[in-house]
């Protein structure tokens, strides 16, 4: 079974036919018949990925066309996009209610979601280049959805514009490539470029560091990130949830494929970059965070400094398989509870239209299930045993001292001390500081469910997370097998 | 299969928790009766288990150990390993004592958000149990975390007016002493040998390097908890703001997760290191006593100047754990048991007055043995046993101590300074309250004979103790022997 093209039917033959139901449906109906075709859409893509690697375990098969590599590293970024895209638009349901243009918009998601599936499976630069495309032109649009918003308005255009060179840089990239290995094949370039002659070095290194920019862009590595806080706080908060929680996890998978099968030629030399990157990308996500005043902006820095921790895992990668593997783990238990986060955050936002911290004071009552599993959420993001995120924290900074960079890990440890300043400094405001309001405010139950199935989600992998664990462990494993 | 005594004494309030919390949404009162049975029954199986191994003679080899079973089976190491010896059969069974002390000093002084409080209660005493039963590094890591979200919670949500920052405060000195912790635990596993077994550990040769550094890491991580100079200014804050019935659960289980990981992990896993060095960790718990001692000398305040009891009291510790010698570790823990008891009763008795007289302050707090009689008899007992005189236990427990320490050197005899200090503090303390004449105060309620009972229960170990002190001792002895037998 080919998982990239039947997600290629699947979900662009509905997202294709979804603004059709602007012509046949009239009022609500538009929104209400959209929006479930598009969950349902998602659910069976989930199911229908889940599926192949619990019947033909490693089953290793190149499309037709070689533009894609249909593998375990695939299925699992593209089960962590699509569930961050359930997520997304079952919260949508409530949350988008309403609004004009909403059939465009679950269409704009379905194509993004696609976009970020196929990235997963690609191992051909032009069909990354596209897949990357398909990614992002639909988010730039989500961005500015709210077309009357002014602030929505500046982040896509900010967005677009940042995205926009970042494609640039990407192409350079890929063109220096074809010009000194004449392939666009992943595998084929690891073969020529290891018979790179000495003059051809420098080139080499500087479509490396291109990759590093342009990819840095959407992973949201300082220092290419200040598109980021301005985009997540303008755009639909559920929006938010997805680029922070899908797209930026897409730019992973396309880093690793790139960098760790294509170039580990160049490993000493991307090697070091991305380890001081990854120290400069927590550090200063996590002091920015610290003085934050709304929801959206906190948790855009703190996405930020979680993209450092991954950035660990790519360092040690060719030292430890545990770095990979640590970046898998993040990367699923990251998409959950920063997905679960937004989308915590867009339910106040929808119930009491505001973003500002001071909002949150005595949630625990006015809002309880929102407000404990946003809790949940924060303290899994912080790393507190036993959620999931202590896990992959666990895995990844073993990863850096087994990799010979124990100062790696040091940073990162002192840095996830840090990062609970601000994290518990929110659920201080939901469960101890009493609100100038008190009363109760009602929850959605699209919300909830979502939330709900969240938490359930972080602790069930927390307290068992050796399925996730050995599936990222698999992945690793046939990465490199052709 | 045998039941699993152990899993069950953590998952038990762990499961139970939950159910607290909904049934206390129905009724206040429901959920009080609830979780005393529940602590109840976990008190139960503890002291079966205690019993168990103190009649068996089985301190020093692990009893009711369960598993280990692998967690995550490609991560090689990560396992659920119980067990229960000497060292941590008398912390698990003066925690499920606490817990019901504690439950029965809350029900008339905690009135809001009952539910939340009763089910963090259940919470936090699976996951302490669940600290002092693990024997694989990264299950008891879990469960040292799990145990800051309830007190997090204890002392934002119920605590004094300054509960907010106390709250922030206790939670990121903790967490960042634990994280550096946790590195040094992953130094292990990568560079000694790729498993977190406490057991396993044990028997490899870990290189002198990695003790040193490992052991620095523990240090910080364990430093916080118990608390040491200079690590301790997170616990002042936190005893003065917390309700009185969690100042019980802080001084009397919380501090005691540092000593336990001392003993259970730098003492067992780096014993080179520990004895090289051990000079210098004895100076750090005698400093420790004298701060705590000293400063509590000037207190007003009598919660606080009770807190720095406790460091003073926790400094004993960690002296006698690296005395290496037999006196030394077998009092330390002992000293931690007795501690728990006689601090416990002491914060109880601050949380009445409080309550009672509407201040803590010293000075303000005149006549009290006219106004409130029974408390002050209390008080002067508490008083006496936090003194270390020879009518309790604990003063068995600080002599065994002091012995342990003139032995290792001569030079620690001024140690035996401290009791003198602690006597003199608590004396003035008692002069100027219980002694005063009562000048034209207003009559208070005195607490009544039912919480004067309950309060009484904090006595019983101890004068028990000093009586039949074999029924603590008889294990820590053999747990402490098999120790300095293995470390040579």
């Amino acid at each position: 079974m080919d998982t990239p093209m039947i997600l290629m039917v699947l979900l662009g033959g509905i997202a294709l036919f979804i603004p059709l139901v602007e012509i046949i449906f009239k009022g609500d109906m538009r929104g209400k018949f959209s929006s479930h075709l598009t969950i349902g859409a998602l659910s069976l893509a989930i199911l229908l990925v889940i599926y192949q690697p619990l019947t033909s375990p490693l089953e290793l098969t190149e499309s037709s066309s070689g533009l894609f590599r249909n593998d375990l590293m695939g299925l699992f970024f593209s089960v962590t996009v699509l569930i961050v895209s359930l997520f997304v638009a079952v919260a949508s349901l409530d949350y988008m209610k309403g609004e004009p243009n909403e059939p465009i918009y679950y269409s704009l998601l379905l194509f993004s979601t696609l976009g970020m599936s196929l990235l997963a499976f690609s191992v051909d630069i032009l069909m990354i280049a596209v897949a990357w495309e398909l990614m992002s032109i639909p988010t730039y649009i989500l961005t500015g959805f709210r077309k009357h918003d002014p602030k929505s308005n500046e982040a896509a255009l900010k967005f677009f514009i940042l995205g926009a060179l970042s494609s640039g840089t990407i192409l350079y990239g890929i063109s220096l490539i074809y010009g000194l290995t004449g392939s666009t094949n992943l595998f084929q370039i690891l073969e020529a470029t290891s018979a790179l002659t000495p003059g051809m070095y420098p080139v080499a290194l500087l479509s490396m560091l291109l990759f590093i920019a342009g990819f840095g862009m959407k992973m949201a590595i300082v220092p290419f990130h200040m598109w980021i806080p301005d985009a997540y706080e303008g755009a639909p908060t559920t929006i938010s949830a997805l680029l922070s929680a899908g797209t930026k996890k897409a730019a992973f998978v396309v880093a690793i494929r790139v960098f760790v099968i294509a170039l580990p030629v160049l490993v000493l030399d991307w090697q070091i970059t991305f380890a001081f990157l990854a120290l400069i990308t927590m550090t200063l996500g996590n002091v920015a965070a610290l003085t934050q005043k709304t929801i959206t902006r906190l948790l855009a820095y703190s996405s930020i400094a979680q993209a450092g921790y991954m950035l660990i895992g790519i360092t040690v990668s060719l030292q430890t398989e545990l770095g990979l593997i640590g970046v898998l783990f993040h990367v699923f238990t990251h998409a959950v509870m920063q997905t679960g986060a937004f989308i915590a955050a867009a339910v106040v936002t929808k119930k009491i239209g505001q973003t500002h911290l001071n909002t949150y004071n005595g949630l625990g009552v006015r809002m309880p299930i929102t407000a404990l599993s946003l809790t949940v959420f924060l303290l899994a993001l912080a790393g507190i045993p036993p959620l999931n995120g202590f896990w992959s924290k666990l895995v990844l900074f073993s990863a850096a001292i087994d990799g010979g960079f124990t100062w790696l890990a040091i940073a990162g440890v002192l840095n996830s001390a840090f990062s609970l300043g601000y994290y518990a400094w929110i659920i201080k405001r939901m469960y101890i500081d009493e609100g100038e309001v008190m009363s109760r405010v009602a929850e959605p139950l699209a919300f909830s469910s979502v939330l709900l199935s969240a938490t359930a989600i972080i602790i069930l992998t927390g307290i068992y997370p050796a399925p996730i664990y050995e599936f990222a462990r698999l992945a690793v494993s046939t990465l490199g097998v052709i | 299969m045998a039941l699993p005594i152990l899993s069950l004494m953590i998952f038990v309030p762990l499961i139970a928790a939950p159910l607290a919390y909904i049934l206390g949404r129905y009724s206040e009162r429901a959920v009080k009766i609830f979780v005393l049975l529940v602590s109840i029954v976990v008190f139960g199986i503890a002291i079966y288990s205690y019993a168990s191994i103190l009649f068996s003679g089985a301190g020093a080899e692990m009893s009711f150990e369960e598993g280990p079973w692998q967690w995550i089976p490609t991560f090689q190491g990560i396992d659920y390993h119980l067990g229960l010896d000497g060292l941590s059969g008398p912390l698990v069974l003066i925690s499920a004592f606490l817990t019901i002390l504690v439950v029965l000093g809350s029900w008339d002084l905690i009135k809001i958000r009952q539910p939340l409080y009763y089910a963090l209660i259940l919470f936090f005493e699976g996951s302490v149990i669940g600290v002092f039963t693990s024997l694989n590094l990264i299950l008891f890591y879990v469960f040292w975390e799990i145990v800051l979200i309830p007190m997090f919670f204890f002392i934002g949500i119920w605590g004094g007016p300054r509960r907010k920052y106390a709250a922030m405060k206790f939670l990121l000195f903790t967490y960042t002493g634990s994280l550096i912790m946790l590195l040094g635990f992953l130094a292990l596993y990568i560079f000694a040998s790729p498993t977190f077994d406490m057991q396993a550990l044990a028997l490899v040769n870990i290189p002198f390097w990695l003790q040193t550094l490992a052991s620095i890491a523990t240090f910080v991580g364990f430093g916080v908890k118990l608390p040491v100079v200079p690590f301790h200014t997170w616990l002042p804050d936190a005893h003065v703001q917390a309700p009185a019935p969690i100042s019980v659960f802080l001084a009397g289980v919380l501090l005691k997760m540092g000593g336990y990981g001392f003993i259970r992990v730098n003492l067992s896993l780096f014993p080179d290191a520990s004895q090289t060095y051990s000079w210098i960790f004895m100076s750090i718990g005698l400093i420790t006593m004298f701060y705590g001692a000293i400063v509590a000398l000037k207190q007003t305040d009598m919660k606080r100047m009770i807190a720095l009891t406790s460091i003073n009291h926790m400094g004993f510790v960690l002296l006698g754990a690296y005395t290496f010698n037999l006196y030394g570790v077998s009092g330390a823990i002992f000293q931690m048991f007795n501690h728990a008891a006689a601090i416990g009763l002491l914060f109880m008795l601050t949380g009445y007055i409080h309550e009672q007289m509407g201040t803590r302050e010293i000075p303000l707090l005149k006549g009290l043995m006219k106004r409130m009689p029974t408390t002050a008899v209390l008080l002067m007992l508490g008083s006496l046993a936090g003194m270390g005189l020879p009518m309790f236990a604990n003063f068995l427990s600080e002599y065994m101590v002091i012995v342990g320490a003139i032995s290792y050197n001569w030079g620690f005899a001024v140690a035996v300074l401290v009791p003198v200090i602690t006597a003199a503090y608590f004396l003035w303390m008692i002069q100027r309250t219980i002694m005063t004449p009562l000048k034209n105060g207003t009559s208070v309620n005195d607490i009544s004979s039912i919480s004067a009972l309950h309060l009484s229960i904090y006595l019983v170990p101890l004068i028990l103790l000093l009586i039949f002190p074999w029924i603590v001792l008889n294990l820590t002895n053999v747990f402490a022997e098999n120790l300095l037998q293995l470390v040579g």
